[in-house]
């Protein structure tokens, strides 16, 4: 069975890197598990479906994961997002708060990790968002950036 | 000659209040696998746990691929993950990993040639794992189908390579909640 990862990687049943992924069920597993626990958590802590699929869309966006943008993409138009969240998801900025502080944050952490502060954190903060709020886009932030360098790497190994 | 680098280890501290564990929910108190009575669980786990849910999941891939048995030798994923950890300027998860690192092969050479800023003196094997480390944790990636060829031509199969893509990628995450979050000192 293709798993989400399959499909943003290229990868089919008769691929050998399909096959060699499967030698660890523990990554596949537990890949799929992180993705459905930061995007479509039981619990969302006030973080809504559409807001965490657009700032993923972004993410891929500042990777320049074509495949992984239309992935978002398509999940997002799905769930009929409001207008300030579509433009979220394409990159922009002037948004009303909380989203522009979040995609200000979004945007820092995926290209810049080195240069976060204690500062930042209190714009969040500032902006509005709680603690779980806080760890759990933190999260989402993380994993995107993870997700797109599986792909990478798998989709290198798959043309090599 | 360099001189021989050992590194001391550091103490992260969060930006955020962890969750205490007298007002922890039962889901909280499970993902840490704690009871109310447990004295001594790490202000990072207490931290993440403020979202129980990504916590577990996470923790369990982490482990899996950092721990898991066979395939790709135990230091190599640890130079994957110094490598990211470099990129991405978490100084904590570097410190870290690169400790781990001179544990396992018992030498510090590998550890002072990268605080060196000698990477030029690495061999073969380490030079190709380090490599793509570094250029698959930029963003975007800039890591290529040469750097796939670069790690088969040093005796690595499809196994290893998955394993190696997934240590330094799992650090695209770590590094992303370690200096986001907090912040390490050599401090208790």
């Amino acid at each position: 069975m293709i798993d989400a990862m399959d499909k943003i990687a290229g990868l089919s049943p008769d691929d050998v890197v399909f096959k060699a992924r499967r030698f660890r069920p523990e990554f596949v597993e537990g890949a799929e598990m992180c993705r459905l626990s930061v995007l479509t958590p039981a619990a969302g802590l006030g973080l809504e479906a559409a807001l965490r699929i657009a700032l993923a869309q972004r993410i891929a966006a500042l990777n320049g994961d074509q495949i992984l943008i239309a992935d978002y993409g398509t999940q997002l138009s799905a769930l009929e997002p409001a207008v300030q969240l579509l433009a979220l998801a394409q990159g922009a900025t002037d948004l009303d708060e909380p989203l522009a502080a979040i995609a200000r944050h979004v945007d820092m952490v995926t290209l810049t990790p080195s240069k976060a502060a204690a500062s930042d954190i209190s714009r969040l903060t500032e902006a509005g968002l709680n603690n779980p709020q806080i760890v759990a886009l933190s999260e989402l932030i993380a994993f995107v950036n993870f997700q797109t360098r599986v792909a990478t790497g798998l989709r290198l190994m798959r043309s090599a | 000659m360099i001189s021989s680098i050992r590194l001391k280890p550091l103490t992260w501290h969060p930006y955020i209040a962890p969750v205490e564990l007298s007002e922890a929910t039962s889901e909280q108190l499970d993902a840490m696998k704690v009871t109310p009575s447990a004295k001594k669980v790490s202000e990072y786990v207490r931290t993440l746990v403020h979202d129980p849910e990504s916590y577990v999941a996470r923790t369990v891939l982490f482990n899996a691929i950092m721990y898991v048995d066979g395939g790709l030798a135990r230091p190599d994923r640890e130079l994957g993950a110094l490598g990211a950890s470099l990129v991405n300027g978490c100084t904590f998860c570097a410190v870290t990993h690169a400790r781990r690192h001179a544990e396992l092969t018992k030498s510090n050479d590998l550890v002072t040639a990268l605080y060196c800023d000698r990477p030029d003196t690495l061999g073969a094997r380490d030079t190709a794992i380090y490599r793509f480390a570094r250029r698959l944790s930029g963003t975007p990636s800039q890591a290529t189908e040469d750097d796939i060829a670069s790690l088969r031509s040093v005796g690595m199969d499809d196994v290893e390579i998955i394993d190696l893509i997934h240590a330094i990628s799992i650090f695209g995450w770590a590094n992303r909640l370690m200096h986001v979050l907090g912040h390490a000192d050599s401090g208790k």
